[in-house]
């Protein structure tokens, strides 16, 4: 601690290359945040789709195609019957709220299995009444409510942009859940929505309960055989397989965020590596004149070792604090449609820290050694 | 007389340029007493600040004995030279080598952060040291915003903090106007006769040297007159 004044003066001895080391710094790790933040965020989805047993049936061509209504009456029927339950329309709805950076994620649902297919949502009997009693209604995630100021019995307009129809919802409830992510959704009715499409019967997907984990692949098997000969074979999936098809069609998120994670880490190690050579070249008398006093070598490497901690700790810290502000207070998604919500989870920040003390440490180690080992009376005699 | 402070025996060193073996001091013996002053004068290249050097626990010696303050210093470690540099040498340099970033206070208190003493203890410390040389008025200046001699007189504060066994002083006034040179000597000898600090100082100026107690003349790499 009380060599601290000493690191702090040598750390800001050149304010202007501190200051554009520590800027860097705190750049590249906004961005190894940013994108560790994305997956993070895409591996808690696929966290909430691994625990609820549901089971997708989508067209095997993938989302943007149709399955048949009546494949319901298959789903619904004896052969499935005994493997699952609560089989429910569900279709991504894609609209807009008021302005097109407000995508409130919106999913047209069979009301009666809705409550029991998705039962991790907590809302009161009331509201589920309501929702049943009327075609418009809709129910909406308390997170939702709050960002969008909304309050149940308000009218909303919903402008869409996938099906050529405008929704015209009246909030009848709010919902809570374990994962503030699903508080960001909204339910409104399948047969309202087709409806204001004329009866054209479009189902994105079916979705269903599996009574137990061993029917998973049993009702893959029994489903997908049924359709195989048909003009709409289906693939039958997980909810985490959905979910991480559906993230998939940004690419492979995780070889980007590993890619640029060692790439962030790479540049700022050279970046305050360059800092720390410099700093130390143009201190090899004073080195010299600090062993001269008694400082050891083991000291002098802590000093220098420190003091690129210093400002590359300082760096984290704008970063860290930069993107909770950002990403955690002001709620700021950079992609309302694909991240609802996108928080800072600590798990990042610790990464974060751990990238720059690696910075830190590493980018300073050879200066570091190379002042401290320099024989003293050459130090004494270098001219900077 | 006690045991001397400073007891360099059959000392020489050899320095290699590309693998050609440069000789700079070879067999000197020389004792200094405590509470002596010695000047050691002699022309570039002569090897006084060799001597010095090895005398401070900076360098080694190719061959033969150096013993300060009781301790051989060529069997030390270097951690355990760094030690005894801080116990018992305070090193004045030409020019100075103060700290920039720190203010004068900070630069004198800087051996004493070695030590086990407190804040309080370090600060009473450099402020007698401050006191001794003149300048506990500009405490909070940094070397910048002091003179030559000033900076001289703070580095000397430096060396004096730790209360060391001997002052090891590198042409101090060799980079000072002659109004500084005056007030550094003076400084020395009242070090010297007031605190009883033993002084090995090298210098080209007879004139400096004559505020020894003791000339040393090296030539060669050798010692050719003990005055």
């Amino acid at each position: 601690m009380k060599f601290l004044p000493l690191i702090w003066r040598n750390a800001v001895r050149n304010r202007l290359r501190t200051l554009l080391t520590l800027a860097g710094i705190a750049f590249l790790l906004f961005v190894l945040i940013f994108v560790m933040t994305g997956l993070s965020e895409i591996q808690a989805w696929e966290g909430v789709a691994a625990t609820h047993r549901r089971v997708v049936v989508q067209h095997s061509e993938g989302l943007m195609a149709d399955v048949p209504i009546e494949l319901e009456n298959f789903l619904k029927g004896d052969v499935i019957a005994p493997h699952a339950e609560h089989v429910c329309k569900f279709n991504w709805f894609g609209g807009y709220y008021q302005d097109p950076k407000n995508w409130p994620p919106e999913f047209a649902v069979d009301h009666v299995a809705m409550r029991p297919l998705f039962d991790e949502l907590k809302y009161s009997d009331d509201a589920y009444k309501r929702f049943c009693e009327t075609k418009t209604a809709a129910l909406c995630g308390i997170s939702l409510m709050k960002k969008y100021d909304w309050k149940v019995g308000k009218r909303i307009t919903l402008i869409g942009t996938f099906y050529p129809v405008n929704l015209e919802l009246d909030i009848v409830g709010e919902f809570t859940t374990q994962n503030p992510r699903q508080e960001e959704q909204m339910f409104f009715r399948w047969d309202y929505l087709d409806e204001l499409l004329q009866g054209k019967k479009i189902v994105s997907t079916y979705w269903m309960k599996a009574r137990s984990d061993e029917d998973i692949p049993k009702l893959k098997e029994l489903i997908d055989a049924h359709t195989k000969n048909s003009s709409a074979p289906t693939e039958t999936i997980t909810e985490k397989e959905f979910a991480a098809q559906f993230m998939q069609m940004m690419g492979n998120i995780k070889a980007i965020v590993a890619g640029v994670g060692a790439m962030v880490l790479l540049i700022m190690i050279m970046m305050t590596a360059n800092t720390m050579a410099m700093a130390a070249r143009e201190r090899v008398t004073e080195v010299a004149v600090m062993r001269t006093l008694g400082f050891t070598a083991g000291q002098i490497l802590s000093i220098i070792v420190a003091e690129s901690l210093l400002v590359s700790m300082l760096g984290a810290a704008v970063a860290i604090g930069g993107s909770l502000f950002f990403f955690n207070v002001v709620k700021f998604s950079p992609s309302p449609i694909y991240f609802p919500v996108f928080l800072v989870e600590p798990r990042t920040v610790v990464v974060a820290l751990g990238a720059a003390f690696a910075c830190g440490v590493l980018s300073s180690l050879v200066p570091a050694v190379r002042a401290s080992r320099r024989k003293i009376s050459e130090g004494l005699r270098q001219v900077v | 007389m006690g045991a001397p402070v400073v007891r360099v025996q059959g000392v020489s060193k050899t320095y290699y340029r590309d693998q050609t073996p440069v000789p700079v001091l070879e067999g000197i013996d020389l004792e200094v007493q405590e509470g002596e002053f010695v000047a050691l004068m002699g022309p570039s290249g002569s090897g006084k600040s060799t001597l010095l050097n090895l005398i401070a626990g900076i360098d080694r010696a190719s061959s033969g004995r150096v013993e300060v303050a009781g301790s051989e210093l060529s069997g030390m470690s270097e951690r355990s030279l760094a030690g005894f540099r801080s116990r018992h040498i305070g090193f004045i340099f030409q020019l100075y080598n103060l700290i920039p970033v720190l203010t004068a206070f900070e630069n004198v208190e800087l051996p004493l952060l070695l030590t086990p003493l407190s804040k309080a203890a370090r600060a009473t410390h450099v402020m007698t040291a401050l006191d001794v040389v003149g300048l506990a008025d500009r405490k909070e200046h940094t070397p910048r915003q002091l003179s030559g001699g000033q900076e001289q007189r703070v580095a000397i504060a430096r060396a004096i903090v730790t209360d060391p066994t001997l002052l090891l002083a590198d042409e101090p006034t060799g980079d000072l106007d002659k109004k500084s040179e005056e007030e550094i000597l003076d400084l020395l000898k009242r070090l010297n006769t007031e605190f009883k600090k033993a002084i090995v100082m090298v210098t080209h100026d007879p004139k400096a040297a004559a505020r020894a107690s003791r000339t040393v003349m090296l030539e060669k790499g050798a010692l050719v007159t003990k005055a």
